[in-house]
């Protein structure tokens, strides 16, 4: 039992060593090269614009940015996003870009500390994870901006800005596809928790199939118990036991709990939605399409806005700008093994919808403000 | 309106979320009968899951997994028998800190091996298959609940009457249960309470193992982190309810899952989710005070006596 002990001992203290040394050393020489080349037309550009309303910002130091990750990037495709979104910036404006992956709150905080002292023009954080570390870091070094998505303070500091999503777009769109696709007139929500938030899932889900067809019958039910996000089994059960009563077609809202549903749609023969980004390859001809976050796009309107002096302290993104969107609306839409992909004609109702939802001819509620 | 909550549907369900709680629980039970309280279930239960899921993803075989599952299962019940038994530490100490380590391990092996944090699935992962025994498994409403498990499904019933005879009509057993009532005694009569004691750990260790490969292969064909997700917590509740007898346990088990099985359903029936996450806790609360006058009485036996 000691040697299975010491070489897991080993295992993790090489994994420490080696997340710390990467982060700080991988990026660097690749970055640094780039901005050699086209410093100088950038800055030119940078100066152009910036250098009559605000004097804070040297116009020849070319952008540099820095992404602190709350998890390894791995194949996590929301993270991967994040980098996705940084890297273009940098890239466009002709600037240097670095990730910080973090394993858990320790190499967060230093992590974000470790970006702090290299002070570049703006750190970009995701997800609720890093919520409060956003918070006591932006506070404790006011001349340093932040940006932080899918999360915000209650109240930001003035160099903190958050992007958020209006989750209810794409949701309704989801809820059109159900309400063209439902034989059985009838569709659910498995949910994680009973709170208003998630209201812009389940109720915007409802709304958008009943403005296809009235009289689709809505139900929800809700994960809770001791571990909403993370409880598939929990959640299996409650897609079966929701699919009995009715619906065909059922939108998965438990992030980690997710797997369960789907494996309850593949047992119970019912179709399924899910959420954030693409989760159609883990159940392929199961999964309709997914309220995606688009989180590059996100990150990058949102970096462009603070860099350009002209972020609010809070800025939502939907569908107009890209943010917020179904497999349905992307280019990828016929690698992506979503069920939508065999249905060219609710595509192309789904697209009018969008169409309308940006140009506001159709309003879609907020379930959180009314 | 009821005719929708009762049929085979919800009695399959229900049989589905007991048996990992009555795995874990019949090793939990074997423990208070060995005088060790066990309460790192949960813990053993999770790194079952994880170890399941990797054996039989890297092997392509659930066979593996099992055999994965029951060592990631006992290597943690030998912790704790060390540190309880040998070391004379609190157990409830060190229950908790092993719930911590397997959540906090298997959160950091899955991102480490498998690349992806949170959930895991992958086609390579062999899931349990069910064994329907042919002609009971069509009797109407019995068969499909009964006589469609898996293998992990058809031991934890067989198990309660094993255990029992195991405990009340053999040798072992009664050296086991006087180990755990009067150490001394045993003591005197040559029986060594270490050795029951470790035995006992282990046992449950194997069983939560278990527990967390029915619930990881053959519940689901997955692993998310913390997929336990309080279900040996259960299981300690379901020994205590049970006072530690095989049968008792098992009803304990039943109870729950299907308290838990109807707030489901009752949910899809339009009752708030506030009401039904509390009828497990309900339920608990009835079965005590129903069962508070045979308590009273056993007690009067044991001090008495």
């Amino acid at each position: 039992m000691t040697r299975p002990l010491k070489i897991l001992v080993l295992v993790l203290a090489l994994a420490l060593v080696g997340a710390a040394c990467g982060d700080s050393e991988d990026e660097a020489p690749a970055t640094t090269a780039a901005p050699a080349t086209t410093a100088a037309p950038a800055t030119t550009a940078a100066s152009a614009t910036t250098a009559a309303p605000t004097t804070t910002m040297a116009p020849e130091d070319p952008v540099s940015l820095i992404y602190v990750s709350p998890n390894p990037l791995g194949v996590n495709n929301f993270l991967i996003l994040g980098e996705v979104g940084t890297q273009r910036v940098a890239e466009r404006r002709g600037g240097t870009w670095k990730t910080f992956e973090s394993v858990d709150d320790s190499t967060r905080r230093a992590n974000i500390e470790a970006a702090i002292d290299e002070a570049p023009d703006v750190i970009v954080l995701t997800t609720f994870t890093l919520v409060e570390m956003a918070d006591e870091y932006s506070k404790a070094n006011p001349d340093q901006k932040f940006i932080i998505i899918d999360a915000c303070p209650e109240e930001p500091a003035p160099n903190l800005h958050c992007g958020v999503f209006r989750e209810h777009e794409g949701a309704f769109l989801l809820g059109v596809m159900a309400g063209h696709l439902s034989e059985a007139k009838q569709i659910g929500s498995v949910v994680a928790l009973d709170i208003p938030f998630f209201k812009r899932w389940w109720q915007s889900f409802a709304e958008g199939a009943q403005s296809v067809d009235p009289d689709i019958e809505n139900s929800v039910v809700f994960i809770a118990g001791d571990n909403p996000f993370s409880d598939p089994a929990r959640a299996k059960e409650l897609a079966l036991s929701l699919a009995a009563q009715g619906p065909d077609h059922i939108f998965a809202v438990g992030a980690g709990s997710n797997g369960g549903i789907f494996e309850a749609a593949a047992e119970a023969g019912f179709l399924s939605y899910g959420v954030d980004v693409n989760e159609c390859p883990s159940a392929p001809g199961y999964i309709i399409d997914n309220n995606l976050k688009v989180v590059d796009a996100v990150v990058e309107q949102l970096l462009d806005q603070v860099l350009d002096g002209t972020a609010g302290p809070v800025v939502s993104f939907g569908l107009s700008e890209g943010g917020t969107g179904v497999m349905a609306l992307q280019p990828g839409l016929a690698d992506s093994q979503c069920v939508i992909a065999d249905h060219p004609d609710i595509v192309e109702e789904v697209r009018a919808v969008a169409e309308g939802i940006i140009d506001g001819s159709i309003v879609v509620n907020d379930p959180l403000f009314g | 309106m009821f005719d929708q909550l009762f049929d085979a549907a919800l009695l399959e369900s229900v049989v589905r979320a007991m048996v990992p709680i009555l795995l874990a629980a019949l090793g939990g039970m074997i423990c208070e009968r060995a005088g060790v309280f066990q309460i790192a279930m949960e813990g053993m239960m999770l790194a079952g899951a994880f170890a399941a899921m990797a054996g039989s993803y890297l092997a392509v075989s659930s066979g593996l997994g099992i055999v994965f599952g029951v060592t990631a299962g006992v290597l943690i019940s030998l912790m704790l028998a060390f540190g309880t038994v040998s070391r004379q530490g609190d157990p409830i100490v060190l229950g908790i800190a092993l719930n911590l380590m397997a959540l906090g391990l298997t959160g950091f092996l899955l991102p480490q091996i498998f690349g992806v944090r949170g959930t895991f699935r992958h086609e390579r992962i062999d899931g349990l298959d069910r064994l329907p025994i042919p002609g009971l498994s069509e009797i109407p409403w019995i068969g499909s609940v009964l006589f469609d498990q898996t293998i992990l499904g058809y031991l934890a019933f067989l198990l309660v009457p094993a255990i029992w005879l195991l405990l009340f009509r053999t040798p072992a057993g009664l050296r086991l249960r006087g180990v755990g009532e009067r150490p001394l005694a045993a003591e005197s009569l040559g029986v060594s309470p270490t050795a029951y004691k470790y035995g006992a750990v282990i046992a449950s260790g194997v069983l939560s193992g278990l527990a967390g490969t029915q619930l990881a292969l053959g519940n689901l064909v997955l692993f998310a982190e913390g997929m336990s997700a309080g279900r040996g917590w259960v299981a300690v509740v379901a020994v205590m309810l049970g006072r530690a007898h095989p049968f008792a346990v098992f009803g304990a088990s039943l109870l729950f899952a299907f308290a838990e099985g109807l707030g489901f359903r009752l949910q899809g029936n339009g009752l708030p989710v506030q009401i039904t996450d509390a009828l497990p806790f309900l339920v608990t609360l009835i079965a005590l005070i129903a069962a508070r006058k045979r308590f009273a009485r056993l007690l009067d036996l044991t001090t008495g006596g």
